[in-house]
């Protein structure tokens, strides 16, 4: 899939606009800002089982998603950055 | 957290930031559930979701996913997913919880007979109890429909007025498509004419953002949201004017939580190591390439 990215920008007083009018520091499509136009890869389907996951949590401690959480229903989400 | 908690659900949040930085961030902001180290964005990768149009080489950004929410079942089946093309937005937690009671994402049902309005009412409010930066909420309407009376669907015929949310012009808000209900055909008795109509009650769903600018400006705690419901009922004989209902929402802007690598290295009291994780961040990349 070839993503393309998103460059509509206006420049405001406050920052720079993107085509929804969110205002931010970066211009879009530079730095953090870079937002897919149209579509995008989104991993795994509805239906399909969540491909485990094995990697550290913050503690260190190691993880494996599927022993986690047992039979409980869960939320995964993927974020950016919690440090910029 | 607490209504996740409540629900019985486990939350897990994965980034490219380092072990430490997650742990500072969820000291600093008292958070409780599970984030997850991927320095290498190995597990991104392996999920097909890194984003491939931050260069390699640009430092310190490229390795971050599309981000993105999947909610699984007890099974461990991904039930739904939420993407969103625009940084900016995320679905909000009552959305998520929504989705995981299972529940439509639109309602309408008949209603019972000792509740009949003579006339079609509205009502709108905000699902969530203030807005954040960058977290999308709904505005919901409802309609309450008099029994034998239909409101228009969308697109409604030609010369009639759909059931409709309308936000006044606000810089200050981002929304997105209305989420409906789904309609039922009715045929006007005598004719082999249709439409597509909403009876009894519904609602219809506005999802709404703040946009950055708000708290950017720094002088925002409220927000008030403005507009119209429109709608036109009509029975099998008769149809009635137009109908509007106006509604204004003052609604609480909760502070931003602003990356500490933007407020200068004095004013940093709640994660003073924020400075030496990005730094971190940058060489690991130089490191490794």
């Amino acid at each position: 899939m070839k993503v393309e990215v998103e460059t509509t920008a206006r420049k405001t007083e406050n920052g720079w606009a993107d085509q929804d009018g969110f205002v931010g520091p970066f211009r879009p499509g530079n730095g953090p800002r870079n937002d897919p136009r149209g579509d995008f890869p989104t991993g795994p389907e509805v239906g399909e089982k969540m491909p485990n996951v094995q990697c550290r949590d913050s503690r260190g401690q190691t993880f494996d998603l599927h022993a986690d959480r047992g039979n409980t229903p869960a939320l995964f989400m993927f974020f950016r950055s919690a440090v910029w | 957290m607490q209504a996740f908690d409540d629900a019985g659900i486990r939350v897990y949040a994965l980034s490219y930031d380092e072990q430490a930085a997650l742990a500072d961030f969820a000291d600093a902001y008292n958070i409780s559930y599970t984030f997850l180290s991927d320095s290498t964005s190995k597990v991104i990768r392996q999920f097909g979701i890194l984003n491939t149009i931050i260069a390699e080489d640009d430092h310190p950004w490229f390795g971050i996913p599309y981000p993105g929410t999947y909610l699984l079942d007890a099974e461990g089946t991904i039930t739904h997913k939420f993407f969103e093309n625009n940084l900016a937005v995320r679905v909000g937690p009552e959305q998520l919880l929504r989705a995981f009671r299972g529940e439509t994402f639109a309602t309408q049902k008949h209603l019972p007979l000792d509740n009949v309005p003579a006339e079609v009412t509205a009502t709108v409010f905000l699902d969530g109890e203030a807005m954040a930066l960058s977290v999308q909420r709904e505005l919901v309407a409802q309609l309450t429909v008099p029994l034998g009376s239909h409101v228009y669907a969308s697109p409604a015929p030609k010369g009639i007025v759909a059931v409709d949310i309308e936000v006044d012009a606000n810089p200050l808000l981002v929304l997105r498509d209305i989420v409906r209900p789904p309609s039922e055909t009715h045929s006007l008795s005598g004719t082999a004419e249709t439409f597509q109509v909403h009876h009894g009650q519904l609602a219809l769903r506005l999802p709404v953002t703040i946009n950055g600018m708000v708290t950017g400006a720094g002088n925002n705690n409220e927000i008030v949201i403005a507009g119209t419901v429109r709608w036109q009922s009509c029975d099998d004989e008769v149809c009635d004017l137009p109908g509007e209902y106006r509604f204004e929402i003052k609604v609480p802007v909760e502070a931003p939580v602003i990356p500490q690598i933007r407020v200068p290295d004095a004013e940093r009291t709640i994660e003073p190591r924020a400075g030496e994780h990005f730094q971190h961040m940058v060489n690991r990349h130089k490191e490794s390439s």
